[in-house]
C-alpha cells in the first residue's frame, strides 16, 4: 500500500488543489492511504475522514526548513510516507530545494526544478512566452502614483492592476486605478504591476511535464462562471489545437517537470500567456473526469512508474462546482488542537 | 468551411464550438442555413431553398440570410473573408 500525503486541503471560497487531487487519487485506488497536510485546525480536509486517513497540521514554510523537514520525517516514522505531492505555492520552493534530501529518506517528489521554477516569475515571463512562441499583454511596473498615472495614459483604460506574486484587479478609471493600487501595496507591499487588457477567451491548460520533454496528459479547459473572488465554479473542456500544441511546445523547450497550469488568452491576433503556474490548479479534478487521471499520473511518476501519456479527452464536457456541508463530532477538532495531528 | 465544420450542432438548434468553449442556441430558420452553409452551399442556392420552405420573396430571404451570416461573422464562428459571395 502506497502512503501519500497531500497539502492543499482548505476546501474554502479559495480552494487549495488538495482535495481535487486527493478525490483523483482514490478514484484510481481506493486504498491508496492519504495524508493532509494542513496549516490550521480548520481546514475542511481535516474533517472529511474519507478522504484523508490521516491529517497532521505542518509548520509554516516561512517558519525555516529545518522545523518543517523534521514534522515530514516524523510523519513518515508514525505511519509511513511514501511521496508527497505539495499544491500550494508557498511550500513549492522548499520542497524543490529539499526534494533530494526528502528522496534520501524514501520520501518521493515530482516537482519543477528549482531553475524551471524561476522561469515563471512575474518579471520572466515576458521571455518565457516569447520561446515558444506566445504574446504577453503590454505590462509596466510601477511605484508611485505619477508612474501609475503615467502607466495607464499609455495603454488607455480599462488596466489590471496586478500585485508581485497575488492579486490582480481591472480598473476602468483612475479612482478604481488609484484603489486597487493602494489595496495591494497594503497588502503585498511595491512593486505593482499595471497591464494592458486583452480582448479574447480565457483558457486554462493543465497538465503534467516528464521532466525530459514529454507530458503524462494535458486539459485544455475554459471558465464559464467565476465566483468574485475569480475562482472556477463551472467550466468546460475545449480543444483549442494551438494553445495545447503551444503547451507542448513550453514542456518540450523547457523540459517541465511535474504539474503546471498554463493561463492564456485567445485573441484574434494571437495567444496572450498571463500566468504559468507550477503546480495543479484547485480544478483539477476536472481534468480526471474527463478521463485524464493527472494526479495519479505525477504519484506514478514520483514512484518511479511510467504512467499513462494520453490526452484523448472530449470537448464540450462541463465542470459544475457545488457547496456541500456535513457534521461531525468535537472529537476530530480536540485532537488536532491538542495533538497536531488526527 | 472553416470554422463551421468544427462547430457541433444538435436538431434543437444547440451549438457548440468545442475549440472556444463557446455556445449558442438559434431558431429553427438559424439552424435550416447554418446546416446548408456548412454543406458548402453558396449564397444563391440557400437562398432558394429558403424561399421553397418558407413563405417568403427572394429579396427578404436574402436580407435573412445577408444578417445572419453577418451575426456569424460578429461571433467568429466564421473568418471574415467568408461567405461574401
Amino acid at each position: 500500500m502506497t502512503n501519500v500525503a497531500i497539502s492543499g486541503i482548505n476546501a474554502v471560497d479559495n480552494p487549495g488543489p488538495g482535495v481535487g487531487v486527493i478525490k483523483s487519487i482514490k478514484k484510481k485506488d481506493k486504498n491508496t492511504k492519504i495524508i493532509g497536510l494542513a496549516y490550521d485546525a480548520m481546514e475542511p480536509g481535516v474533517y472529511m475522514d474519507w478522504l484523508t486517513d490521516k491529517v497532521f497540521i505542518m509548520p509554516y514554510p516561512s517558519e525555516g526548513e529545518t522545523p518543517f523537514i523534521n514534522r515530514l520525517l516524523y510523519i513518515k516514522e508514525s505511519c509511513g510516507l511514501d511521496a508527497i505531492i505539495p499544491t500550494l505555492d508557498a511550500e513549492l520552493p522548499l520542497f524543490i530545494a529539499n526534494g533530494e534530501k526528502l528522496g534520501s529518506f524514501g520520501i518521493c517528489t515530482f516537482l519543477p526544478t528549482k531553475e524551471q521554477f524561476r522561469l515563471r516569475a512575474k518579471d520572466r515571463l515576458s521571455d518565457l512566452a516569447q520561446s515558444i512562441g506566445l504574446k504577453v499583454p503590454e505590462s509596466r511596473t510601477v511605484t508611485s502614483y505619477e508612474e501609475l498615472t503615467k502607466a495607464i495614459n499609455e495603454m488607455k483604460f480599462p488596466v489590471m492592476i496586478k500585485g508581485v506574486f497575488y492579486k490582480a484587479y481591472k480598473a476602468f478609471n483612475y479612482q478604481e486605478a488609484t484603489s486597487y493600487f493602494n489595496k495591494i501595496v497594503s497588502e503585498w507591499g511595491y512593486p505593482v504591476i499595471v497591464q494592458k487588457v486583452v480582448a479574447g477567451e480565457e483558457m486554462n491548460v493543465v497538465g503534467v511535464g516528464d521532466g525530459e520533454g514529454g507530458d503524462f496528459g494535458m486539459v485544455g479547459i475554459k471558465k464559464l462562471w467565476i465566483t468574485s473572488l475569480g475562482k472556477i465554479w463551472t467550466g468546460v473542456t475545449v480543444k483549442h489545437e494551438e494553445m495545447l500544441r503551444t503547451a507542448k511546445n513550453f514542456v518540450k523547450e523547457f523540459n517541465w517537470k511535474g504539474a503546471f497550469e498554463l493561463e492564456c488568452i485567445v485573441s484574434d491576433d494571437g495567444i496572450y500567456l498571463i500566468e504559468i503556474n507550477p503546480r495543479f490548479p484547485a480544478w483539477i479534478y476536472f481534468a480526471t473526469g474527463v478521463g485524464i487521471n493527472l494526479p495519479e499520473r505525477l504519484l506514478s511518476a514520483a514512484l518511479g512508474k511510467e504512467p499513462e501519456r494520453a490526452s484523448n479527452y472530449e470537448p464540450g464536457k462541463l465542470y459544475i462546482r457545488f457547496t456541500d456541508d456535513f457534521v461531525t463530532d468535537m472529537e476530530i477538532f480536540q485532537k488536532i488542537v491538542t495533538r497536531g495531528e488526527r | 468551411m472553416g470554422k463551421l465544420g468544427r462547430l457541433a450542432i444538435n436538431s434543437e438548434g444547440f451549438i457548440f464550438d468545442p475549440e472556444t468553449g463557446n455556445s449558442y442556441t438559434i431558431n429553427k430558420t438559424g439552424l435550416f442555413i447554418l446546416n446548408l452553409l456548412k454543406e458548402e452551399k453558396k449564397t444563391e442556392e440557400i437562398i432558394e431553398k429558403l424561399t421553397e420552405e418558407y413563405d417568403i420573396d427572394r429579396e427578404e430571404a436574402m436580407r435573412d440570410i445577408t444578417d445572419f451570416i453577418e451575426q456569424l461573422r460578429l461571433f467568429g464562428l466564421i473568418n471574415a473573408e467568408e461567405y461574401n459571395d
